[in-house]
């Protein structure tokens, strides 16, 4: 049936695939047979209930106007806000100067920090009482704010965690990516005495979107199942205001132990992540075939 | 063929007589837990009951996140991974069919009734499926070296004027500190709706399930005693500005932490905290706290008390000899003298048996106010509701005032109403 070399290449991935199947594609499976049952954590009735978990979740106002407004404004927000500040960075480090690889290794530690840590660090720092931001405010004259109690502030401390978190990750992606560049058209740039913006909006900006947007895409879909930092920093609150899909998913199957219904919301968060991935890679494709 | 099944059939045999020849001579039992003064002082008199009988005690930490899930589907898997495993009032009718009963342990005659009452621990043939470890209800705690105790708030009105009072002094920082945020609204939502004759469903403190359903899982989040109650902490936070402004995402440990530091003058915490609280290692304040009985709100004369047990359970899965090693090791905690003195005395909480509390409170005076304001109260309030939906009908209660208190004043009234039929939605 197969051939020599098929046989070896299929011997050199049944590992890989035996565990992708173990650990991703059989709890899939369980997952979506549980999201069409009643099943509770306590008590598994394991009843067909058909599509009521999901005509649920898809009806639940809660859902569609805090949970998924949050998770793409988050989206946009930490995708952008790491985009932004890692090119700068890496539009700086890109340059040589003294003590460049040691800035370069400081600059990568968030990339070593788990997200939990950084989100108890964050929400220390940010403590009303005891927190270092509020010190510093009060120090300078000003009021210390009560960070996590509205939404905005507590929705921009998340943001903030995460595009510390994630910044290094693209700073390191796109220096990779601009030292990879070829030297020729700066050097004429250079000769013809092009202006430093122009040089970046005319040649690095376009002859580095590809790697842009692979990182974009990777990250987006990496945000939207963000969990950690936002459980631990507000736990979705105050009320529910600072919820994303992945803590919507979470609180219906652990802390309501209803195993179906938090099921049918991973499915439901999983086909939309879908469908933005879809639109996404399309885009990639566009943009590499330009 | 047959002699290679024949040969199987015979290996496996031996293998199961050799595991039902291990069972049989258990040497070890697993303990599920989460790290707190309470359970570590229970677990050292399982551990001293060990060492006597020859039977290792293998304690297996839980995170407080995630034990309620973790355990839940750890009993559910039919798995022996615990011998013994902690076990709490709000989780009593969610496990009460997957735990093994436990009328049966020798000691449990000394145990306090209400804490293990069947509405709680209560099985569905009616059998307990708890041993308790300890009381576990919160108090009153105030700073004893500002406010003497006929100057004890009896009132929340009063909690404020002494709140400004001191504030005024230079005192303190705060009058009133206590978590609000979700699984931490013991410390202030649930006591001070308590207090003002108010509760999380309609009515107030019933707590059987059959009553609940017949009134509808009417949730009480429209009443004029929870707008009152909602009112109060906004008016604490941002009019009277006796608790600070960060308060409603606090949990309990942060709430702590400022009390501990002495930037507060009156907290509600577990009484369990009252050896921590008066640890010099961990609290700038030991040695200057005292506890009274809660305040109460102008809807309310009668003092009560909020009255709970942690306890342990065994699970049903595991097999009859570690069940009945399990069961002697319980009993033998339940009668453990000194080990239960040493529990009070890290602790604060009231040990399981009942028999020791009248020496414990005639040599502590802490534990002598235990027993007058809350142990022996007539009036006592449960701290949870015991029905399968009580994480989710918390979670929507504390989402809906959380909301109410962090919103503008004059929307209380409105983000309370949105709030109640998701409350009572949640239960049902």
């Amino acid at each position: 049936m197969f051939g020599e070399q098929q046989r070896f290449m299929l011997f050199l991935i049944a590992p890989a695939a035996l565990l992708l199947g173990l650990f991703q594609v059989v709890p899939i499976v369980i997952g979506a047979n549980a999201s069409f049952r009643d099943w509770a954590l306590y008590n598994p009735k394991k009843t067909w209930v058909g599509l009521d978990h999901y005509r649920a979740v898809i009806t639940d106002p809660a859902f569609l106007e805090v949970v998924l407004p949050n998770t793409f404004i988050f989206m946009i927000l930490s995708v952008a806000g790491s985009l932004a500040l890692g090119l700068g960075l890496a539009l700086l480090l890109n340059r040589p100067f003294r003590g460049q690889k040691i800035v370069q290794t400081v600059l990568m530690v968030p990339l070593m920090v788990a997200p939990v840590i950084a989100a108890i660090m964050m929400r220390w720092m940010f403590n009303d009482q005891f927190g270092i931001v509020n010190a510093v405010l009060e120090g300078l004259g000003m009021e210390g704010q009560p960070w996590l109690v509205q939404r905005w502030t507590a929705f921009g401390i998340i943001v903030l965690t995460d595009v510390w978190l994630w910044t290094p990750w693209f700073t390191l992606l796109l220096l990779a990516g601009l030292q990879s560049l070829p030297k020729e058209p700066f050097e004429a740039a250079a000769i013809d005495g092009t202006t430093t913006w122009r040089v970046f909006s005319h040649l690095t900006l376009p002859m580095l979107q590809p790697v842009i947007v692979v990182c974009v895409v990777i990250r987006a879909i990496d945000a939207f199942r963000t969990f950690d930092i936002v459980w631990t920093l507000t736990g979705g609150g105050p009320g529910r205001s600072t919820e994303l899909f992945s803590i919507y998913a979470y609180v219906l199957a652990f802390l309501n132990l209803d195993l179906g219904r938090g099921s049918a919301s991973a499915i439901v968060g999983g086909l939309i992540i879908l469908v933005v991935g879809v639109v996404m890679y399309r885009l990639v494709d566009r943009v590499t075939k330009s | 063929m047959y002699r290679l099944a024949r040969r199987t059939l015979a290996a496996a045999a031996v293998s199961l007589l050799a595991a039902g020849a291990a069972n049989a001579q258990v040497k070890e039992l697993r303990i599920g837990y989460q790290p707190s003064p309470i359970q570590d002082a229970s677990i050292a008199m399982f551990e001293t009951w060990g060492a006597k009988n020859g039977v290792k005690i293998v304690k297996v930490p839980n995170s407080y996140g995630v034990y309620v899930e973790k355990m839940t589907a750890s009993l559910t898997s039919n798995s022996d991974q615990y011998d013994v495993i902690w076990h709490n009032d709000d989780w009593g009718q969610l496990w009460a069919h997957l735990l093994e009963p436990t009328d049966d342990v020798k000691g449990l005659e000394f145990a306090e009734k209400w804490g293990m009452d069947k509405i709680v621990f209560g099985n569905a043939a009616g059998q307990n499926t708890v041993v308790p470890m300890g009381q576990t209800f919160s108090v009153f705690f105030y700073r004893s070296d500002l406010v003497k105790p006929e100057e004890v708030p009896k009132t929340l009105a009063e909690l404020v004027e002494a709140s400004k009072k001191l504030q005024a002094a230079n005192k303190v920082k705060f009058g009133y500190v206590g978590g609000m945020s979700m699984n931490h609204s013991w410390f202030s939502w649930l006591w001070s709706m308590w207090g003002n004759n108010c509760d999380v469903l309609s009515p107030p403190y019933e707590r059987d399930n059959k009553k609940l359903a017949a009134n509808g899982w009417k949730s009480m989040m429209t009443e004029p005693c929870m707008k009152e109650t909602v009112e109060y902490w906004w008016d604490a936070i941002n009019t009277h500005k006796i608790s600070p402004r960060g308060m409603p995402a606090y949990d309990r440990n942060e709430a702590n932490a400022i009390f501990m530091g002495g930037d507060a003058a009156f907290t509600v915490a577990d009484s369990l905290w009252w050896g921590t609280f008066n640890d010099p290692a961990k609290s700038k304040m030991a040695g200057k706290i005292a506890a009274a009985r809660f305040p109460l709100g102008p809807n309310r004369k009668e003092p009560f008390a909020w009255d709970d047990i942690w306890g342990w359970a065994i699970p049903k899965s595991i097999s009859p000899e570690r069940k009945k090693l399990a069961k002697e090791m319980l009993a033998a905690m339940m009668v453990d003298e000194e080990g239960q003195m040493k529990m009070f005395k890290a602790t604060g909480a009231p040990p399981p048996n009942t028999q020791f509390w009248p020496k414990i409170a005639a040599a502590d005076p802490f534990m002598k106010l235990l027993k007058e304001s809350v142990l022996d109260s007539p009036n006592k309030v449960r701290g949870a509701y015991y029905f399968a939906n009580w994480p989710a009908v918390h979670k929507a209660f504390n989402d809906t005032v959380t909301k109410a208190v962090t919103g503008k004043r004059e929307d209380i009234a409105k983000v309370l109403a949105e709030g109640a039929p998701l409350v009572s939605k949640a239960a049902q």
